[in-house]
């Protein structure tokens, strides 16, 4: 059954994630508030492990957002990220669980409405997948 | 250096199955530069396996770990209290260092984790291609310092064929022929002459067509006398 | 040494909203491991409440602080100030928990939810205090203030005149001879041959003439322009008498005026394949035709855009050059115009709105673009800053401000970045100018803090860090292992997250900080 409150972690860079997520709160947007932020400098720094180790410890879905890849201020950082992720997600496929657990996103710093969308796009994911448990039709 | 690649994770996941307590071992040399088994790797797989093993409902106890080069057994050494207490051991190392383990304790069982494929040359961070076979009879001298054994998708000695167009190979557009490149290294260097020079068939015996080699350099041995006491000597 | 934490929560932020249980997130403080005290102040920010939670700080012997429930920049830096001078506490261990923003502002509509997020937002900030380290940076003083700029262009000009005003000394590097009226010094026929050092102490060698020079500055401005000699196209090929907009202006500016038709194109390679440009000299372009169209109003001018963007005061400009009889005509870069083969005297092109093809008689052909300039790839090399696949150098992300490059103390401005108009070239040199002349004026230029570090017992040398990193901070040291130059790394943490060895981590957002952290979101409730 979909659980109510779905465990999403989003890792999150310091520069423009961080400020849409800040904007978006000070223009007084409302999202899901199951999305819980780990800050990082740059989603550069963000390692497959930490993704999978967040889905290990119960995260429904997870992930990661970042300055737009044209404009990251670490000026290849984002790129980085989002080859993590797609990796990572390559290797949840390999053995069996949903990809769309995970997903990179980019963000400037004006877009308002990008991370509420975020937090319901990742909420209405986990919600519809549910927790990774033993499902009927695994061996 | 030595490239491998990580097998896909099902097929992993499916040699582990039957054990409960999988070692796995990853390695600092070849296989960490071509990314495919450093700590990083093995990490994630530890991690990845833990994913798969709690979406099919089973406890499986996966140990990570490292070595600096798997493919001696000093290094295994180390370990060996971990390798002797777990089922099964998944090498991501090339096979070499599966192979190791797997001679050093002949009882345990070793599955490999990654297909060890070339002798590559990392051609820019990401891509690594082939550019040896190690037959054991280097002739690249006398082709401009390009291997036909092993960029020829027909080895041959004596090229090009007659497949070879606008500097590609027939067998494959993608490909460069080795040998248009041979011969313009060769036109470059003004030893065009080689072109002319007649390859007799390869004294094959030095290359994996004779059995499995061993390479020996008597200088570089201990003799008996310089041995020390091993625990497999006493 | 992790001695304690110390937690301050602040009633009047946390429950302005009315939704938070105070007494309840400072138990969650204070069950928390490693916080030695815990207290609830009516107002954090007030300097007697501040003197009095620092006594208590350094009574408990706490080394580190997490106040809840703003970010960090909503707290009066007061705060803080006082914690180090008196307390002695390293600004690395001092964090807030943004409560407020993260929980409180954003949940208002959901209020069941935001007593468990807050407190889980809380377990989280202080596990990641109690691992953080205390770091420190590095301050190095810059050995001169001079500003150096490449290229006495219309930008390069306009940055020595702006950084010359803020009183610094300003070196121009051009390679032509033209004779140059700027500020500072102007060293014609130099070009720079490569650099050394880092942000606020860069050595450049400059080759001037013959001579090789050694020259030290603390931030340079890159200015290098467009070159309109390599504008390639279809056009130029087949139109010998094709020309680049500044004869024109030349022209105009000797009092001359082109006998016959003109026409105005955008660029000599419509389809974009090879003089990619990205902007074009819109402005110059409509300035001539009013100009010829006011002093001959019989001679036929038409301007043939993709796009003609006229921005401020421009406006004016096509307002009167359509009132005088100036002919737009927009294409599409997918139906190119063509010069007619069999008349070399006609232009051929679709016009966008109407759908129709018009052959156009001319005497003269202008375009109005600039491709870049064939330096920009040697500029960018000696100063290790990035290049865009167009050929112009490449700017920072737009956070560090409109003409910085990635490097700190490197910016960028006016046709080196892509061909435009020379009006914004010059609010762009004003712009770099000054950003270089502040930067330089600083006298000082602070680094480490958060950087990586290599574990070099680790370390494969596979140069995935080297290959990887934006700023060329790691590199292979004699010991045959990767180490990073403080000095050039930003910490943005891209090589410790490549590191197929997990041989690099980046100080306070380690691997084991992050996993910890999120361990402590999932382990609370939702």
């Amino acid at each position: 059954m979909a659980d109510a409150k779905p465990k999403i972690v989003g890792f999150c860079c310091e520069k423009h994630g961080t400020e849409s997520v800040d904007l978006a709160i000070r223009s007084g947007e409302q999202y899901d508030a199951s999305v819980r932020l780990v800050t990082v400098p740059c989603t550069g720094r963000v390692d497959g492990l930490h993704i999978l180790k967040a889905l290990e410890d119960g995260a429904d879905a997870v992930f990661v957002l970042g300055c737009l890849e044209k404009n990251c201020y670490y000026d290849t950082g984002s790129i980085e990220g989002r080859k993590r992720v797609e990796y990572v997600r390559t290797m949840l496929s390999e053995v069996g669980i949903e990809p769309e657990r995970v997903e990179m996103f980019n963000a400037s710093s004006t877009m308002v409405w990008k991370f509420p969308e975020i937090a319901s796009t990742m909420s209405q994911t986990a919600r519809r997948l549910g927790p990774i448990e033993p499902r009927g039709d695994t061996k | 250096m030595i490239v491998a690649e990580r097998k896909p994770l099902g097929e992993i996941a499916e040699m582990i199955a039957p054990y409960e307590k999988v070692c796995v071992i990853g390695c600092r040399s070849c296989v960490a530069i071509c990314l495919a088994g450093g700590e990083k790797e093995v990490n994630m797989l530890v991690s990845a396996m833990g994913l798969l093993n709690r979406r099919t409902g089973r406890t499986q106890n996966l140990d990570g770990l490292v070595l600096e080069r798997q493919c001696e057994k000093e290094w295994v050494k180390e370990v060996e209290d971990r390798i002797l207490e777990s089922d099964v051991i998944l090498s991501m190392s090339c096979s070499l260092g599966a192979q190791t383990i797997g001679d050093m304790y002949p009882e345990k069982i070793v599955v490999p984790g990654l297909n060890t494929a070339i002798f590559g040359v990392p051609e820019e961070q990401g891509v690594w291609s082939e550019k040896c076979l190690g037959c054991g009879d280097c002739i690249i001298h006398t082709t401009g310092g390009i291997c036909p054994i092993a960029r020829c998708a027909k080895s041959m000695l004596n090229g090009p064929c007659g497949g070879s167009s606008d500097g590609h190979c027939e067998v494959n557009l993608e490909l460069d022929c080795a040998w248009y490149a041979i011969h313009e290294r060769l036109k470059l260097q003004g030893r065009l002459e080689l072109m002319d020079m007649v390859r007799p068939p390869k004294e094959w015996n030095t290359s994996h067509s004779g059995g499995r080699r061993v390479i020996v350099r008597e200088e570089a041995r201990l003799t008996s006398h310089q041995k020390r006491a091993t625990e497999e000597s006493q | 040494m992790n001695r304690g934490t110390q937690v301050v929560i602040c009633r009047v932020c946390s429950e302005g909203a009315g939704l938070l249980d105070v007494d309840k997130l400072a138990r969650v403080a204070s069950d928390a491991p490693g916080v030695c005290s815990t207290v609830v102040v009516e107002r954090a920010c007030n300097k007697k409440t501040v003197l009095e939670i620092v006594d208590d700080a350094m009574a408990k012997e706490a080394d580190r602080l997490l106040v809840a429930p703003c970010s960090k920049k909503e707290i009066s830096p007061a705060l803080f100030q006082t914690y180090a001078k008196k307390a002695k506490m390293n600004e690395f261990l001092m964090e807030a928990v943004d409560i407020i923003g993260e929980v409180t502002l954003p949940h208002r509509d959901d209020p069941t939810r935001v007593q468990p997020k807050a407190e889980a937002k809380l377990r989280s900030a202080i596990v990641r205090i109690n691992m953080l380290e205390p770091l420190q940076r590095t301050e190095e003083r810059m050995r001169t203030s001079n500003v150096v700029v490449i290229g006495a262009g219309a930008a390069g000009i306009e940055a020595a005149s702006v950084a010359s005003a803020f009183g610094l000394h300003t070196v121009i590097i051009e390679k032509s001879e033209k004779k140059i009226d700027a500020p500072g010094v102007v060293m014609p026929k130099s070009r720079l041959i490569s650099a050394k050092g880092h942000a606020g102490n860069y050595i450049l060698t400059i080759e001037v003439g013959e001579k090789r020079e050694t020259l030290e500055c603390a931030a340079i401005v890159v200015a290098s322009g467009g070159d309109w000699r390599e504008a390639k196209g279809p056009i130029v090929d087949e139109l010998q008498v094709a020309k680049p907009l500044h004869h024109l202006e030349q022209e105009i500016g000797e009092g001359r005026l082109p006998g016959g038709a003109i026409i105005i194109l955008d660029t000599p390679d419509p389809k974009g394949i090879r003089t990619p440009a990205q902007d074009f000299m819109w402005e110059e372009a409509l300035h001539c035709a009013t100009h010829i169209r006011r002093k001959s109003p019989t001679t036929e001018v038409y301007l043939v855009f993709q796009e003609m963007r006229a921005m401020g005061l421009a406006e004016f400009d096509y307002k009167e050059a359509s009132e005088l009889g100036v002919k737009f005509i927009r294409y599409d870069s997918k139906k190119p115009p063509k010069v007619d083969t069999k008349n070399g005297t006609r232009l051929i092109v679709t016009d966008m709105a109407q759908e129709e093809t018009l052959s156009l008689a001319f005497d003269t052909l202008y375009y109005a673009s600039v491709a870049p300039n064939p330096d920009n790839a040697a500029i960018a090399v000696a100063l290790r800053i990035p290049i865009s696949s167009s050929g112009g150098i490449r700017r920072g992300s737009i956070q560090r401000g409109p003409v910085a490059t990635p490097r700190p103390g490197i910016f960028v401005c006016g046709t080196a970045k892509f061909p435009k108009s020379r009006e914004v070239a010059r609010l762009e040199g004003k712009a770099a100018g000054l950003m270089a002349a502040q930067f330089a004026a600083a006298g000082k230029w602070e680094f480490g803090g958060s950087v990586a570090e290599v574990t070099s017992d680790k370390c494969s040398a596979c140069l995935t860090c080297v290959r990887t990193c934006p700023y060329e901070a790691p590199f292979i040291g004699i010991a045959g292992k990767a180490e990073i130059a403080i000095q050039m790394c930003q910490g943005c943490g891209i090589c410790a997250g490549i590191c197929p060895s997990k041989a690099i981590e980046l100080h306070n957002y380690t691997d084991d900080q992050l996993s910890a952290e999120t361990a402590a979101y999932l382990g609370g409730d939702f």
